[in-house]
C-alpha cells in the first residue's frame, strides 16, 4: 500500500457510524440505470452507464474532471433538459417509473429530488425566504407552517443555531459554508426523497467542508444521497457506495470500502493510487 | 412538513411522478396558453411596425398618383400652398442631408476618438467619471438643445459669428498644425545623411511653422470678414446635432472596441507599437465594422432629430449657394413634417397633406435602410471577431 | 520614422481621445450653465411691488396690509411723476398747434412706456388685457423697460450696402426747455423707490397656471402635462415591454419568428420621432379613434409605441444577467417556468428593469415631435385624470418650442421659457439619476 491509500483507509476508517452491513434481502433500488446515456448534441457524455442506487444510503460518483459525472447526476432530476441540445438513450427508473417517459411531471420529479450545487446559490432573499421558497412554490400559505417548516429544515441543515436570530437578513451576507447549508435546508424544505450533490464542498473552506460532511452522515439515515465529487478522501469518508466514472463510462461500482482497498479494475486502482486524473 | 418526511420502509416513493392523462394535457394546455399569451404581446412589436409603415405608405402613396414621381426628388420649388402649388423637395432633401453630414462631421471624429480614450487610454476611475456625463448628454431632452441653439447659439453666431468660428479654427488648427510640422519634418529628412539631419529638420520646422501660421492667419482673417446674415444656420444645427449623436458613436464604437479583445492588442505590442500605432492599425481596423454601426447609428440620430432643426435651421426650403455655405439658413424633411402637418391637417385629402406623409415615407425608408446597415455590421463585427 | 516623433504622435493620439472627452463634458457644462443660471431667475427674482399686488389681487395671496402699505407707499413716489405729466399737459394747451401735435405724439410714447413700467396711471379706465392692469412684476424686466422709457431706438443708415446700426437717442432730448424734462430723471433716480424690488423664492412658478399668455403666472398645466404624458407611456409601455423581455429571455428559441421580432424591434428603435408622430395621429386618433382629436390618451399611446423598444431591450438585458444559478436552483426545487420567471428571475432582475423603465420615462418626458400632433396644445387648464382620456394638454416641451418660436412677445417671457426648461431638464437629469444610482447600488449588492 502506497501513502495514497494509507490515507484512503484512515478516511474510510473516519466515517460515522457503522458501515452497512452487506444486507441479505435485496433491497429495492431507488435509482436504476440501464444503458443510460446522455448526449450533448453528437459528444456522448454518459456512455451506457448501468448502476443502482439502493434507498438511505450516500452513493459517491467519482471520476476524472469532465468524464460526466454532473451530467449524470443532472440526468436523475432533469436538469439537463435547461441545455439545448441534450437528450438522452436508455433507461432512468426512479422505482421503476421511467424519468424520460412522455408523461412524466418534471415539477413532481424535481420535488422528489432536491439538488444542491457546486456553489452555493441562494436566491438574493431573506434566510427565511430562501428555505420557503420551496414550500410556497407548492401552495403552502398559512405562516404557522412556513415558520415551522423553516425552522425543522434549518435545524437538520445544523444551520439553525446560526441564524435564528437573523432569519430576515439577506442571505447573500452569510458565509460560504452558511450558504451551503442554507442551500441544503432549501432542498430539504420541499421535503424531497433523494438529495442529489454536485461537488458540494469544492468551493468552501476545509472547515465548512467537515460541516457539510457531517450533515450528510446525519442526513444519510432519512434520504437516499447521491455525492459528486472528485475528492477521493471526501467520497471514503461520506459514502457507502461508490461509483467510478471514466470518460463516460461505468468503470467499477460497489461498496467504498471495498472500492478503495480491494479495487476489481485495474484502472480503478491508477486512479485512487493517483496515477492518473 | 420536513419533519415528518421520514420514509417509511414501504413504498418509498409515496408520489407517482406521472401525471394523468388529462391533467397533463391540462397542464400542457396551460403552459401554451401562456405562452401564446406571452408571445401575443411581444408581437406587438411587429405589429407596431407593420402598422407605421401601413400608414405611412396609406397616405403617401395618394401623393405620387396626384403628382407623379418626378416632381419631388428634382423640382427646388416648393410652395405648397400656393395657386398652383409646386412640391419640389429637392432643397428639403439636401437640407437633411447637409446638416447629417455636418452632423457625421463633428460626430464621428470626436465620437471615435473618445471611444478608443475611454476603451484603452483613460484610467479606470476616469471612466467611471466620463460615463455619466455621455449619459447626461444623451438624456437631455432635444428640444432642450434646440432651445439652446435658438436662443444661446444663434444670436452668438450671428453677432459674433466670425470671433467663433476664428476661435475654433485656432483651437482645432494650431496643435493640429504643428504636429503636422513635426510629422513632415521628419518624414521628409528620413533619407538625409546622418551629420546634416538635424540642421536641416530644425530649418525645415521653422520654415513649416512659418508658414502655417500665416495659413492660419490668413484662415482668422477670412473668417472674420465672412457675412452672416442669420444665426439659425446649417452650421449651428450641425454643432449641435453632431453633439447629440456623440453619446451614441461613442457608446457602440467603444462596445466595438471591447469586443477587439486583449490578445490582438498584446500581440501588436509585442512587436514594439506604440499604443496608437496599436489602435490605428490594429483595433481599429479590427474593429470597423462596428465602428460602421456606430456612424449609421449617428446617422440615424440626426437624420431623424425634428426639434433642433425646427427651432434653429432657419426653415429655408433652398439650397445655398455655393451648395456647401453652411451658414445659410435651410430646411430638412422632419421640420417640413412637423411644421407643415399642422395647417395641412384640415385640408385632409389633398396633395398638401399627402405630400407631407410622402416626405415621411422618405425618411422612414432612409432609417429603414439605415438601420438594417447598421445591424448588418453589427452582426458582420461578431461573426468576425468569434 | 523617429522614435520620438513617434511617441509624439501616440501623445497627440491619446490627447485628441481626451479633447474629445473634455469636450463632450464642456458641451455638457456650455449646454447646462445657462440653462441653470437663468432658469433658475424664474423661480428667484426680484420681483417688484406689481408683483406682489398681482398675487394679492388675482389668487389672495400675500399680508394683505403690509402689501398695500407698499402701493401707497410706491404709489407716493410716482405721483410727482404723473404730477409733472398732468403740469406738461396743461402747458400744452397754451402751445401753439403745430408744435402740439408733435408733442402730444412724444408724450402718448412716454406715457406708454410709463404705464409698461408702473401700471395703469391713476384715474384712468382699467384696461382690457390683464398685461395692461400691471406694471413690470420683475426688477430684471422692468430695467429693460427703463431702457425703452429713456431712450428712443433710432437706425443710422449712413453706410448704404450694409443693414441699418441702432442708434441710442436719449427721450429727453425731445423734450428739452418744457416742464417735462426733469421726469426723466426723476424716474431714472426713484424707479427703485416706485417698484420696490425684493428678492423672491417663486417657488409656485411650478404650481401656478399662467396666465395671459405667460406673461403672468407659472407653468403647471405644462408640467402636470407631462406628468401625465409620462406616467401614463410607462403604464402602457412598461408592462407589455417587461412581457416581451421575458418571453424573449426565457421562452424564445430561435427561428424566423424570433428573428422577425428582433428585427422590427430595431427598426422601431430606428424610426424618427417624428414619424411615430404621423403615425399616432394617422392610427390612434383618426383610425381607432381613441379620442376625437388630439388627447393624452392618443399622446401616451404614440409614446408608449416610441420607447417599447428601449424597454424591451435593456429589460431582456436585465433579464439575462440574473445568474443562472437562481434559475437552476429554483427549478431544482420543483418550481415551474412560470414561477421561476415570477418568483426569481424578475426580482433579481428587477433593479435593471426599474433603470430602463426610468431611463425611458426620461425620453418619454422630453420627446416633442410625437405629442405635436396626438396630445399638446400650447395653452389650457390643468386636466383632470378623467380628462386626459379625451383631452390634449400643454406640454413642458411642446411649450417651450411654442413660446420660443411662436408666442407675441418671445423676448419678454424669456424666463418662462427658460424656467420651463431648467424644469424639464432637471426632471430628466433627476430620472436618469435614479437610475445611475439604482444601477450601482445594484452592482454593489451582486457584488456583496
Ligand atoms: N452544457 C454542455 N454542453 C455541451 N457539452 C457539455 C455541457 N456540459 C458538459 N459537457 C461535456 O460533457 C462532458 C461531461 O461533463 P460534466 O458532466 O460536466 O463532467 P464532470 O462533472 O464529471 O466534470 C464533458 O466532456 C463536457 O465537455
Ligand atoms: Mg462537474
Amino acid at each position: 500500500m502506497n501513502g495514497v491509500t494509507v490515507e484512503l483507509a484512515s478516511s474510510l476508517a473516519e466515517r460515522q457510524g457503522p458501515a452497512p452491513e452487506p444486507k441479505d434481502r435485496l433491497e429495492e433500488p431507488v435509482i436504476t440505470a440501464e444503458e443510460f446515456s446522455v448526449f450533448y448534441g453528437d459528444n456522448e457524455a454518459v456512455k451506457r452507464v448501468s448502476l443502482d442506487v439502493p434507498p438511505r444510503r450516500v452513493t459517491a460518483i467519482i471520476g476524472p474532471s469532465g468524464c460526466g459525472k454532473s451530467t449524470f447526476l443532472r440526468a436523475v432530476n432533469r436538469m439537463n433538459d435547461l441545455i439545448p441540445g441534450c437528450r438522452t438513450e436508455g433507461l432512468l427508473a426512479l422505482e421503476g417509473q421511467d424519468l424520460n417517459a412522455p408523461g412524466v411531471d418534471v415539477v413532481t420529479l424535481r420535488r422528489v429530488v432536491g439538488m444542491v450545487f457546486q456553489k452555493p446559490n441562494p436566491f438574493p432573499k431573506s434566510v427565511f425566504d430562501n428555505v420557503a421558497f420551496g414550500p410556497r412554490i407548492h401552495g403552502v400559505r398559512g405562516k404557522p407552517e412556513l415558520t415551522e417548516t423553516v425552522e425543522v429544515s434549518l435545524r437538520r441543515a445544523g444551520l439553525w443555531e446560526e441564524v435564528a436570530d437573523r432569519l430576515s437578513h439577506n442571505a447573500m451576507a452569510l458565509s460560504g459554508g452558511q450558504q451551503q447549508r442554507l442551500c441544503i435546508a432549501r432542498a430539504l424544505a420541499v421535503d424531497p426523497e433523494i438529495l442529489l450533490m454536485d461537488e458540494p464542498a469544492s468551493a468552501l473552506d476545509p472547515r465548512s467542508t467537515a460541516r457539510i460532511e457531517d450533515l450528510i452522515g446525519e442526513l444519510r439515515a432519512d434520504y437516499t444521497i447521491v455525492i459528486v465529487t472528485h475528492n477521493m478522501q471526501q467520497a471514503a469518508r461520506v459514502s457507502d457506495l461508490t461509483a467510478f466514472l471514466y470518460e463516460g463510462r461505468l468503470v467499477e461500482f460497489g461498496p467504498t470500502d471495498q472500492l478503495f482497498t480491494k479495487p476489481r479494475q485495474k484502472q480503478t486502482e491508477d486512479y485512487i493510487t493517483g496515477r492518473f486524473g | 412538513m420536513a419533519g415528518t418526511s421520514i420514509p417509511t420502509e414501504a413504498g418509498l416513493l409515496r408520489r407517482h411522478l406521472m401525471l394523468s392523462r388529462s391533467a397533463s394535457r391540462l397542464q400542457r394546455l396551460g403552459a401554451l396558453a401562456a405562452r401564446g399569451a406571452l408571445l401575443l404581446v411581444t408581437c406587438s412589436s411587429v405589429f407596431a411596425v407593420i402598422f407605421i409603415f401601413l400608414f405611412i405608405f396609406r397616405d403617401a402613396l395618394p401623393f405620387f398618383g396626384l403628382r407623379g414621381f418626378a416632381e419631388v426628388f428634382t423640382d427646388t420649388a416648393w410652395y405648397p400652398s400656393a395657386e398652383p402649388a409646386s412640391f419640389g423637395a429637392l432643397a428639403i432633401f439636401f437640407g437633411s442631408g447637409i446638416v447629417t453630414l455636418g452632423a457625421v462631421v463633428v460626430a464621428v471624429p470626436l465620437g471615435v476618438a473618445a471611444a478608443v480614450c475611454l476603451s484603452d487610454v483613460l484610467p479606470f476611475s476616469v471612466r467611471q467619471f466620463a460615463k455619466p456625463v455621455i449619459e447626461m448628454l444623451a438624456a437631455i431632452p432635444s428640444v432642450a438643445y434646440g432651445f439652446f441653439a435658438l436662443v444661446v447659439l444663434a444670436p452668438l453666431l450671428q453677432e459674433k459669428g466670425g470671433v467663433v468660428l476664428s476661435v475654433g479654427a485656432c483651437l482645432a488648427g494650431a496643435p493640429l498644425g504643428l504636429l503636422a510640422v513635426v510629422v513632415l519634418s521628419d518624414l521628409l529628412t528620413s533619407r538625409l545623411p546622418d551629420p546634416s539631419r538635424p540642421v536641416v529638420r530644425l530649418v525645415l520646422m521653422g520654415g513649416l511653422c512659418a508658414a502655417g501660421f500665416y495659413g492660419l492667419t490668413q484662415l482668422v482673417q477670412l473668417l472674420l470678414r465672412l457675412p452672416i446674415h442669420s444665426g439659425t444656420n446649417a452650421l449651428n444645427v450641425s454643432v449641435i446635432l453632431g453633439i447629440m449623436a456623440l453619446p451614441t458613436v461613442v457608446s457602440v464604437s467603444e462596445d466595438a472596441l471591447h469586443a477587439v479583445g486583449r490578445e490582438l492588442r498584446e500581440a501588436s505590442y509585442a512587436l514594439g507599437a506604440t499604443r496608437a500605432e496599436t489602435l490605428v492599425k490594429v483595433v481599429i481596423p479590427a474593429a470597423r465594422s462596428g465602428i460602421l454601426a456606430a456612424v449609421v447609428l449617428g446617422v440615424m440620430r440626426a437624420v431623424g432629430e425634428t426639434m433642433v432643426v425646427w427651432m434653429a435651421s432657419g426653415n429655408a426650403a433652398q439650397i445655398p449657394r455655393p451648395w456647401f455655405n453652411v451658414l445659410e439658413p435651410i430646411r430638412t424633411l422632419t421640420a417640413t413634417i412637423a411644421g407643415e402637418m399642422g395647417e395641412a391637417d384640415h385640408v385632409t385629402g389633398s396633395a398638401r397633406y399627402h405630400v407631407l406623409f410622402a416626405l415621411a415615407l422618405c425618411l422612414l425608408l432612409i432609417c429603414f435602410v439605415c438601420n438594417l446597415l447598421g445591424e448588418w455590421a453589427v452582426r458582420r463585427s461578431k461573426a468576425r471577431l468569434r | 520614422m523617429r522614435l520620438s516623433t513617434r511617441k509624439l504622435l501616440d501623445r497627440s493620439f491619446s490627447g485628441l481621445g481626451v479633447f474629445a472627452i473634455l469636450l463632450m463634458v464642456g458641451a455638457l457644462l456650455v449646454l447646462l450653465a445657462p440653462i441653470a443660471a437663468r432658469g433658475s431667475r424664474a423661480f428667484v427674482f426680484r420681483a417688484t411691488v406689481e408683483h406682489r399686488q398681482f398675487m394679492l389681487e388675482e389668487s389672495g395671496r400675500g399680508d394683505h396690509d403690509a402689501i398695500d402699505a407698499e402701493i401707497r407707499a410706491a404709489a407716493e413716489v410716482r405721483r410727482k411723476a404723473y404730477d409733472m405729466i398732468a403740469r406738461f399737459e396743461e402747458e400744452l394747451e397754451a402751445a401753439g398747434r403745430s408744435e402740439r401735435r408733435e408733442l402730444r405724439r412724444s408724450l402718448r410714447e412716454v406715457k406708454d412706456h410709463l404705464a409698461g413700467l408702473l401700471g395703469p396711471a391713476p384715474g384712468n379706465a382699467r384696461p382690457v388685457l390683464l398685461r395692461d392692469q400691471y406694471g413690470q412684476t420683475r426688477w430684471d424686466r422692468a430695467l429693460v423697460g427703463l431702457g425703452d422709457f429713456l431712450y428712443v431706438t433710432e437706425y443710422d443708415y449712413s453706410d448704404p450696402s450694409g443693414m441699418g446700426r441702432p442708434l441710442l437717442v436719449p427721450r429727453v432730448d425731445g423734450f428739452r426747455g418744457t416742464s417735462l424734462e426733469p421726469l426723466f430723471a426723476y424716474v431714472e433716480q426713484n424707479l427703485e423707490r416706485m417698484l420696490r424690488p425684493r428678492l423672491t423664492f417663486y417657488w409656485r412658478f411650478l404650481f401656478d397656471e399662467g396666465r395671459d399668455a405667460h406673461f403672468f403666472g407659472g407653468i403647471w398645466p405644462a408640467v402636470l402635462g407631462t406628468l401625465y404624458l409620462t406616467i401614463g407611456t410607462m403604464l402602457i409601455a412598461a408592462p407589455v415591454g417587461i412581457a416581451s423581455a421575458v418571453y424573449l429571455a426565457e421562452f424564445a428559441g430561435e427561428g424566423w419568428l424570433i428573428s422577425l421580432i428582433r428585427t422590427c424591434i430595431g427598426t422601431l428603435a430606428g424610426v424618427p420621432s417624428i414619424v411615430f408622430g404621423l403615425f399616432g395621429l394617422a392610427f390612434f386618433i383618426n383610425t381607432l379613434g381613441v379620442s376625437d382629436s388630439k388627447s393624452v390618451l392618443a399622446g401616451c399611446l404614440t409614446l408608449a409605441v416610441l420607447v417599447l423598444p428601449t424597454v424591451i431591450r435593456a429589460s431582456e438585458e436585465a433579464i439575462l444577467a440574473v445568474p443562472k444559478t437562481y434559475k437552476e436552483a429554483s427549478l431544482s426545487l420543483g418550481a415551474g417556468q412560470g414561477s421561476t420567471v415570477l418568483r426569481v428571475i424578475l426580482p433579481a432582475a428587477l433593479p435593471g428593469i426599474l433603470t430602463s423603465v426610468i431611463i425611458s420615462m426620461g425620453r418619454a418626458a422630453g420627446e416633442t415631435a410625437p405629442i405635436i400632433f396626438t396630445a399638446a396644445v400650447s395653452l389650457g387648464r390643468p386636466l383632470s385624470l378623467r380628462q386626459t382620456l379625451s383631452q390634449p394638454t400643454p406640454a413642458l416641451p411642446w411649450n417651450i418650442y411654442n413660446l420660443c418660436t411662436e408666442h407675441e412677445a418671445v423676448d419678454q417671457i424669456r424666463h418662462v421659457q427658460y424656467g420651463m426648461v431648467l424644469t424639464l431638464v432637471l426632471l430628466v437629469l433627476l430620472l436618469n439619476l435614479a437610475a445611475i444610482l439604482l444601477r450601482a447600488r445594484l452592482a454593489r449588492r451582486l457584488a456583496g
